[in-house]
């Protein structure tokens, strides 16, 4: 380094070099330009300088230096490096290996560049690379405990367990016998523990329990020994012991499931299913009757019997399960037993058996055939029950009923607003659902808790801004959403991103639904740091398990989430271009013109002072920057808070195909993903690609409306087509046709038979019969009436449930609301809209959508406004002083903070 | 009703929404990584019959200072699951492993003035002493109490070797004073909340 220059400046150029290291970069530049005085073109001091100045946030003259540097040093690996460094330092990690393996081609055993150069190879996870970079450090530098893990680890990265084993053995084998030390104790057991884990994933079960048992002394981490032995045990089948190790483990924490489950595997009563013959369960009912008295404690033993308990002995378990839970008053038991609805004779004998308790409590005060008297929360626990039984049985109506009883009983139980707020969404009454939420929240204004579940509430009835100002209530500087963005909170941005695109406002729709899939952005790049951080810790197999799932992380729902919604908003937009958000659309065209002007200015005002308050903190920031160095506490301002500037792409379905290939990727289980890569396709007259999403469809579920609309769709539009005219166009045409000859649907039928066939076959199915009236409107436009016919003549079947107070039926509120939409918008028929919209309003009584009798945009007229109105705090929540004022509850310290920022915001609104 | 076990890195994502649903004191994901890859034995989360994680505790070990202790960064659980005693399965477990793995000689927390709640359980339940009072702790300018709870292993250990008892912490572990911690949190010291 630095060796062309002659002794004195060779030593500023260490000390640039040092100055980088230890961060100190205004001394760094000085040397820099000390020796550039004299050597204005020395490519390495040009080089150095550039990467100085890269952190300081001087990025451009960073760049340009850096590139000089390497001009007029090509030779140089310290240039080659740096540039690496550069890249690196923006994520460009593609063009930082390629840099470092020039470096490395003119000083190819340096350390540094090697090491720096297998940490991108780990995170672009360019397997065969790592592996040779790991051998190559290996190689070099045998006598480091890093090299070694590193290289096996390499190796099993890139499928080769068991050479990462004969690494292991091999980096053992170097060792002394006392080793390890006092203060490598957990790492060396880790690295053992992740041997042990190898040979179990390469099937040498054996081997790994003979080397776990025989370095059993070396294995610090008692919990995770016992767990792979058990694990190996229960593989090579040694039942017996195995059962020991799970009633041992059992032993340390009888409330982990699995334990539970591998016991019951051990003991040949396991089905993953839950299915067992008679025999079966008498045996668990056994085995679960001796649990019990040996951990009394674990509520578990209680609760997995009820899984495969039938009948009386069902009804007997489940009610001493729950008689002792209401007593104590524990919120979560509907919620623990709700898996058990998906049994419909378990929901019959639930339902009985709380009514009991009900009625028991009512008029003995006690539970029945006991002379103890409950206390009087007993009561109120059990209407809580039964008030979530019956909404989640879809009768909202004694639902409600029976909640209201509850906190007429107690008034003051936060749970039960809660859980009415809940029953009242599900019931399609969002407004009343949020202004229940916000009651709730104001009776404990310290409890974040409670605060989201208002917030998530809001957004489903589209009170976004009330909700922003709700949820910042518990961000820490109070500085709008931001603090929730800089936290990942990613439940609000999508909730919220949904709100928006509901209201047609694209551009802030997708503002949030971008800031989900950054963070997953972020998440991947987390990982950089760990590749060398976890060798050193010998954290391996945690590593191992990291690296994993980094690679399915976008298969995780907010993602997908986040990727439908903006392949949605991508959609609308190249649908219709260039016009402004629905809702200002809205809310300009209800004001008089003298006032639309009025409201435009004020925009344009808005804009314009938030564009001036961006540019005067850039340049704060970039002052500060220069003056004292690092300072990174300057946020730079958000030059696009509101997302205009994402709906000016260029191409809406060039944006939206990026979000469409994770999807296609991480989540190609999703019928969403197909439908909505056919309708990019479509729009992009993509024929093969709409096609292959139709087959997906197809493998998916061949039933599904979405499929049957995509399919019919489909093979309607290239029917309409001209005949192919281009070789590429009739190769096409060919391969359409002869998958076409594969879908059984459409076999030797016309697609309009295929329609009527499919609404045969599913005609007792609302959702079927719209998508079957759809397509023959599709096919046929001049037979909307018929189609229409088709849609009203389907009949809300009553279910048939035992014991019922009253009726449930068939249909889905937001299935109803959607067919609603279609004869709207679809079928532009305003009079059948209006004809389904009174029918259902009967079905839905607390609809809000179909303004049924009973929801709060009829009875309560405050809230039948519009929504700049209703989002004004003071009206959501009457209650809200209320309680703050009159004592009810007590207020912490914290809370009293809380109550202030309210009540500040109260006045900012 | 609840399954108590240790976290894995599919947790994680959970875990931080668990965190930003019911506390005030939030952390981005990779210092919920930071965690996991430096003490995966310290991880515990509770998850439903339903699968939903609804509580956690988030813990690590102090490798800086000269005594083997063990830190309590965040424990959640939410408010829909109260009164089954999560928090203090859920901080049994990571004590536990920071006494077995670790040989941790006490372990610490901070819990703002004002919770009770959750002061109750640190005290009343857990075992847990007030040590000292960090003034302006928390962000929006509250105080907290630094609490400790001596770990029982030790204790004994104490007994046996109290002569040396300065370096004995050496004899267990060990791996907890090693190593150098890169990533640190962005927000503030946790915040606890109790059932």
């Amino acid at each position: 380094m630095g060796t062309s220059l002659p002794s004195r400046e060779g030593n500023l150029f260490k000390l640039i070099v040092k100055s980088y290291e230890t961060k100190q970069y205004k001394k760094g530049l000085k040397a820099a330009d000390s020796i550039l005085k004299k050597f204005p073109n020395h490519g390495e001091t040009l080089s150095m300088k550039g990467l100085t100045l890269n952190c300081l946030d001087r990025k451009p003259e960073a760049y340009e230096l850096v590139r000089r540097g390497l001009k007029n040093d090509l030779k140089s690996h310290v240039c080659w490096h740096v540039y690496g460094l550069l890249y690196r330092s923006d994520r460009e990690y593609r063009e930082a290996i390629k840099c470092y393996r020039n470096a490395l081609r003119i000083d190819p055993d340096n350390i540094e560049i090697l090491r720096d150069l297998s940490l991108l190879q780990a995170q672009m996870r360019d397997l065969d690379g790592f592996v040779e970079t790991r051998q190559r450090l290996l190689t070099l530098k045998p006598n480091h405990r890093m090299n070694w893990i590193g290289f096996a680890v390499a190796h099993h990265l890139n499928s080769n367990g068991s050479k990462a084993i004969e690494i292991l053995e091999a980096y053992e084998g170097t060792l002394d016998d006392d080793h390890p030390p006092d203060n490598e104790r957990c790492e060396h057991g880790e690295m053992l523990l992740y041997k042990i884990s190898l040979l179990e994933e390469s099937g040498l079960l054996e081997r790994a329990l003979e080397e776990l048992h025989k370095k059993e002394s070396k294995i610090v981490d008692k919990l995770a020994y016992k767990e792979q032995e058990v694990s190996l045990l229960t593989k090579l089948g040694l039942l017996e012991e195995g059962e020991k190790e799970y009633r041992l483990l059992l032993s340390m924490n009888p409330d982990n499931y699995r334990y539970y489950e591998g016991l019951q595997r051990c003991l040949g009563l396991f089905s993953e299913k839950g299915h067992y013959s008679s025999d079966e369960i008498g045996q668990l009912e056994e085995l679960y009757e001796s649990l019990a008295q040996q951990y009394n404690k674990s509520s578990a033993v209680k609760r997995i019997p009820l899984d495969f308990l039938e009948g009386e002995k069902f009804q007997k378990a489940v009610e001493s399960y729950i008689r002792p839970l209401l007593t104590k008053g524990v919120p979560s038991l509907f919620s623990d037993l709700s898996p058990l609805y998906d049994h419909p004779g378990k929901a019959d004998i639930l339902e009985h058996v709380v009514l009991g308790l009900e009625l028991s409590l009512k008029t003995s005060g006690g539970y029945p055939g006991s002379l103890d008297k409950e206390p009087p929360s007993t009561l109120m626990w059990a209407l809580f029950y039964l008030a979530q039984h019956y909404d989640r049985r879809d009768q909202q109506d004694i639902a409600l009923a029976k909640i209201d009883e509850a906190i007429v009983h107690t008034p003051t139980a936060i749970d039960l607003y809660s859980v009415k707020s809940r029953i009242l969404k599900h019931a399609g009454d969002f407004l009343a659902a949020a202004a229940m939420a916000d009651e709730a929240r104001c009776m404990d204004l310290a409890d974040r808790y409670i605060n989201s579940e208002c917030v998530k509430r809001m957004l489903q009835a589209d009170q976004v801004t009330l909700a922003e100002k709700t949820a910042v209530l518990f961000t820490k500087d109070g500085e709008q959403h931001n603090n929730l963005y800089d936290m990942q909170c990613m439940w609000y941005e999508l909730a919220s991103g949904e709100s928006y695109l509901r209201q047609g406002d694209l551009g802030r729709a997708l503002k949030k639904f971008l800031a989900v899939e950054k963070h997953y952005a972020d998440i991947v790049e987390d990982q950089f740091d760990f590749h060398s951080y976890c060798l050193r810790k010998m954290t391996l197999r945690t590593y191992v398990e990291m690296l994993k799932f980094q690679d399915r992380l976008h298969s995780h729902t907010y993602f997908r989430k986040a990727a439908f919604g903006a392949v949605r908003c991508y959609i609308k937009l190249y649908d219709s271009p260039s016009k402004p958000s629905a809702e200002e659309d809205d809310e300009m065209s209800k004001l008089p013109p003298s006032q639309r002007k009025k409201l435009r200015q004020k925009q344009k005002k808005a804009e314009a002072r938030a564009k001036k308050e961006a540019e005067i903190k850039t340049e704060e920031s970039q002052a500060s920057n220069a003056s004292k160095s690092v300072k990174r506490h300057v946020k730079p301002v958000d030059p696009d808070p509101h997302g205009e500037r994402l709906l000016q792409v260029e191409d809406p379905l060039l944006e939206a195909t990026k979000y469409l290939k994770l999807l296609q990727e991480y989540s190609p289980d999703f019928l969403e993903t197909h439908v909505l890569s056919f309708e990019v396709h479509m729009r992009k007259q993509k024929r093969l690609c709409a096609l292959k999403a139709v087959r997906n469809l197809l493998r998916l579920n061949a039933d599904h409306p979405d499929t049957h609309r995509c399919l019919i769709k489909f093979f309607h539009k290239v029917g309409s087509l001209p005949a192919a005219v281009t070789t590429a166009e009739k190769i096409i045409w060919a391969a359409i046709e002869e998958e076409r000859l594969t879908y059984g649907q459409l076999r030797e039928k016309s697609l309009l038979e295929a329609n009527a066939s499919f609404f045969e076959t599913h005609k007792d199915s609302l959702m079927h019969r719209a998508a079957a009236a759809e397509m023959l409107f599709v096919l046929e436009s001049n037979k909307k009436d018929e189609a229409v016919k088709l849609i009203e003549e389907s009949i809300n079947e009553p279910l048939s449930i035992k014991g019922l107070l009253g009726p449930a039926r068939k249909w889905k509120l937001k299935d109803c609301i959607a067919v609603h939409s279609a004869l709207e918008k679809i079928f532009d028929d305003q009079d059948a809209a209006l004809r389904w919209k009174l029918r259902c309003a009967e079905y839905f009584p607390y609809s809000t959508y179909f303004g049924g009798k009973k929801c709060s945009a009829i009875t309560k007229l405050a809230h039948h406004q519009t929504e700049e109105t209703s989002e004004s705090a003071g009206t959501v929540n009457p209650h809200a002083t209320e309680f703050s004022t009159n004592g009810n509850l007590e207020k912490s310290e914290g809370s009293k903070d809380l109550a202030g920022q309210l009540h500040s915001s109260l006045v900012l609104s | 009703m609840v399954c108590i076990r240790k976290a894995t890195v599919d947790d994680l994502l959970a875990m931080q929404a668990c965190n930003l649903f019911c506390l005030p004191e939030n952390y981005q994901m990779k210092y919920y990584f930071y965690h996991i890859l430096s003490w995966p034995q310290l991880l515990y989360v509770a998850e439903d019959y339903n699968g939903k994680i609804v509580g956690y505790v988030l813990a690590k070990m102090e490798e800086e200072s000269s005594e083997c202790h063990g830190h309590i960064t965040s424990l959640a659980v939410l408010r829909t699951h109260r009164k089954l005693g999560l928090a203090t399965k859920l901080m049994t477990a990571a004590q536990n492993a920071m006494e077995q793995v670790y040989g941790a000689e006490y372990v610490s927390l901070h819990v703002r003035k004002s919770n009770r709640a959750a002061f109750n359980l640190y005290t009343e339940t857990l075992g847990y002493k007030i040590h000292d009072v960090e003034a302006k702790y928390y962000a929006d300018g509250e105080d907290a109490y630094d609490m400790r709870k001596q770990l029982k292993g030790k204790k004994h250990q104490h007994h046996h070797h109290h002569h040396h008892h300065h370096h004995h912490h050496h004899h267990h572990g060990g791996g907890c004073c090693s190593g150098e911690a890169k990533v640190e949190g962005k927000a503030g010291e946790p915040e606890a909340k109790a059932e």
